[in-house]
């Protein structure tokens, strides 16, 4: 099918979520607790997916927190993460490198399996790259940033090698730090080598807070299927990097801005669409929000995501009509 | 003997659940839940608290840990007809963001944006205090121009601003006046541009005035920085340990502050590391004319380890210095 519509990763908790990791947070709640409730949690948001009419699901991360915490959490090597103010108000507990990184059993594998359980429609396995989880922590133990994300990275493969045995399609590892550097791009480079190495899924990697202009065409040797990049957020003003060199991937384009409460017209997201049609090639279009949807509320991200199947499904009504009137003149021609 | 001082940020909150918690303050106040007075007695005990800590540390010239602030740029931008606060963009390398001003029009002096905190800082301690302002040209580089279309007129136009900041500081007893221009570290081209706002900054303060430069490399920078009208200048040497040779080999009368205290990684100094870097930079250097801080603001760390990192600097400090019973 021409541009399939799917989603960064993340969905926003519902309230009842919410406060039960609270709860667990304070030791009131057990384990066990918690994740009943995060799997009805990954229900309802499965089943939203698909009467939006998504085409490739996620299963939505109700089980996790930050993106980099989560992992470090369930890893041997990471001591107890403390909390560092981001922006404003906001905080996050950076984890703590202290040893080398061993993992003891599998992380993301139980709740992508049981997400996949609930639908026929694929779900994504989703991880987070090496070197994301490298420079978003403190690094008490390794000489040098290399020594950290290679360690990293195998790790990661492990984790990803248990998705693609789990039958996984896609298997996203988000790199979202990739742009801070730009001097550390091979570095980036050889550890996603080593995590996507003999995998049989599609793989993808999502990239965001984007100076695209330091990195390309350099991201092109990311060895992933598939890039997920924002456009919608900075109103494609770096789309038009993107033509020279050709881009030679599958592309995720964001078309509906996740840091914003408005709701995008249908119009306003089919002119996105139709931007990326000129620049990539239209068998290599995926259609997606910016960025993982955890920060919107349940009905903003319902709204959006309504809003960006419909906008598709109308390009592609609307191009298989020209189609067939284009194919129409050319057989009154040959007569 | 060598003095210890720190660079500017302080963890906002502590691991200790019963200390006053800004960051629910301030959410209970979004939620309309508390009032500002009430948000501002958390602002304020936080302050003494922060005060407190660092005195207790044992460090000679202090800051308010910029509590206050939600990143070195806005509090500034704020105060300043001309710019709007825009969206949030990532500050240098660091998993910390800032909100990007925006200048929409002709840039003007609208009101002090520091001089009652530090009347509070003065008021509520008992050591040296220091005051912070944002470079002009750092201001400018992490600014969007949308008004001027030229980065030097902006840098200056910002300068002459920010010199009334520093006046009234200095009016209401800054005895100390540190100028923040990380973004010189990475556009050393810009030497003489800087040179020249800082002049409009500092000439002719009687405060003692620092330049300091964090997160980069001063390779290009030197002799060039030494010129100056600063007092001193401060160097981060543990994003760029290169820094620390380029200064030994440089000859300058200025007073240096150290960064060597790793203020964006939680691994603990040693000190006999610490003291062997002070014993090979005395060798060079008069100690009096050496303030040892951590290499950039300490809220990249969580508290604990903020705290501890301050211990250690202080504790090497004094065994060199032979004071430690103090």
């Amino acid at each position: 099918m021409m541009l399939p519509t799917t989603t960064v990763g993340s969905f926003p908790k519902p309230a009842y979520l919410v406060k039960a990791r609270t709860l667990f947070s304070r030791k009131k709640i057990s384990q066990n607790e918690l994740k009943e409730l995060e799997k009805e949690a990954t229900q309802e948001i499965i089943k939203l997916q698909e009467d939006i009419g998504l085409d490739i699901l996620v299963h939505g991360e109700m089980e996790r927190g930050d993106m980099v915490t989560y992992f470090a959490e369930r890893l041997e090597g990471f001591g107890i993460s403390g909390l560092v103010r981001s922006y404003g108000n906001r905080y996050y507990k950076k984890p703590i490198v202290k040893g080398k990184i061993k993992r003891n059993s599998s992380i993301a594998l139980e709740m992508f399996q049981y997400a996949q359980s609930l639908t026929p429609k694929p779900v994504k396995g989703m991880l987070t790259g090496p070197y994301t989880m490298c420079d978003w922590s403190f690094n008490e133990y390794f000489e040098t940033r290399r020594d950290l994300v290679l360690n990293l990275a195998e790790v990661v493969h492990q984790e990803a090698l248990d998705l693609d045995r789990a039958g996984a399609k896609y298997i996203q590892i988000d790199e979202p730090a990739i742009s801070t550097r730009p001097e550390e791009i091979d570095l980036a480079i050889e550890a996603m080598k080593i995590v996507t190495n003999g995998l049989k899924a599609k793989t993808v990697s999502h990239i965001c807070y984007g100076d695209f202009t330091t990195i390309y065409p350099k991201i092109l040797d990311l060895a992933v299927d598939q890039l997920d990049l924002e456009f919608a957020n900075s109103d494609f003003t770096n789309l038009e990097i993107f033509r020279t060199p050709a881009f030679t991937k599958e592309v995720a384009v964001g078309v509906v801005d996740v840091h914003s409460h408005e709701i995008e017209t249908k119009e306003k997201v089919k002119d996105n669409i139709k931007k990326v049609l000129n620049v990539f090639p239209l068998e290599k279009i995926y259609i997606d929000p910016d960025c993982g949807l955890k920060t919107r509320t349940l009905k903003e991200a319902e709204a959006k995501l309504r809003v960006m199947v419909e906008a598709a499904k109308e390009i592609r009504e609307e191009m298989s009509a020209a189609h067939v009137r284009k194919e129409c003149c050319e057989i009154e021609k040959t007569h | 003997m060598l003095k210890t001082t720190v660079v500017g940020n302080y963890p906002k909150i502590t691991e200790d659940r019963s200390a006053p918690n800004l960051r629910s303050a301030l959410n209970k106040f979004d939620q309309k839940k508390i009032s500002k007075e009430e948000l501002e007695k958390v602002y304020q005990e936080t302050i003494k608290r922060v005060i407190k800590e660092q005195e207790e540390a044992g460090v000679d010239l202090i800051t308010d840990g910029q509590i206050r602030w939600d990143d070195l740029v806005t509090p500034f931008a704020r105060n300043i007809e001309g710019f709007k606060i825009g969206g949030l963009i990532r500050f240098f390398d660091n998993n910390a963001y800032y909100r990007r001003p925006i200048a929409k029009s002709k840039l003007s002096f609208k009101d002090y944006s520091t001089v009652e905190q530090f009347n509070f800082l003065k008021q509520n301690s008992i050591k040296k205090v220091k005051a912070v302002l944002v470079g002009p040209f750092t201001l400018a580089r992490l600014s969007k121009d949308e008004y001027y279309d030229d980065e030097d007129e902006l840098t200056l136009n910002l300068a002459g601003i920010l010199r009334k900041e520093a006046e009234r500081l200095e009016e209401v007893g800054a005895e100390f006046i540190q100028i923040d221009e990380p973004c010189l570290c990475f556009s050393p081209e810009k030497i003489d541009l800087v040179d020249q706002a800082i002049k409009i900054v500092a000439d002719g303060l009687k405060a003692k005035t620092f330049l300091y430069l964090y997160f980069g490399e001063i390779k290009d920078l030197i002799p060039g920085v030494f010129g100056f009208q600063v007092d001193g200048i401060g160097v981060d040497l543990i994003s760029r340990p290169e820094n620390l040779d380029l200064l030994l080999e440089s000859a300058s009368d200025k007073e240096l502050i150290l960064g060597c205290v790793d203020g964006r990684n939680t691994k603990p100094e040693k000190e006999e590391e610490l003291l062997s870097l002070f014993e090979r930079v005395t060798q060079k250097i008069s100690d009096e004319k050496i303030y040892i801080s951590p290499s950039c603001g300490l809220e990249f760390l969580p508290h604990s380890s903020a705290m501890a990192k301050l211990k250690t600097m202080v504790q090497s400090v004094r065994k060199f210095n032979h004071t430690e019973d103090d």
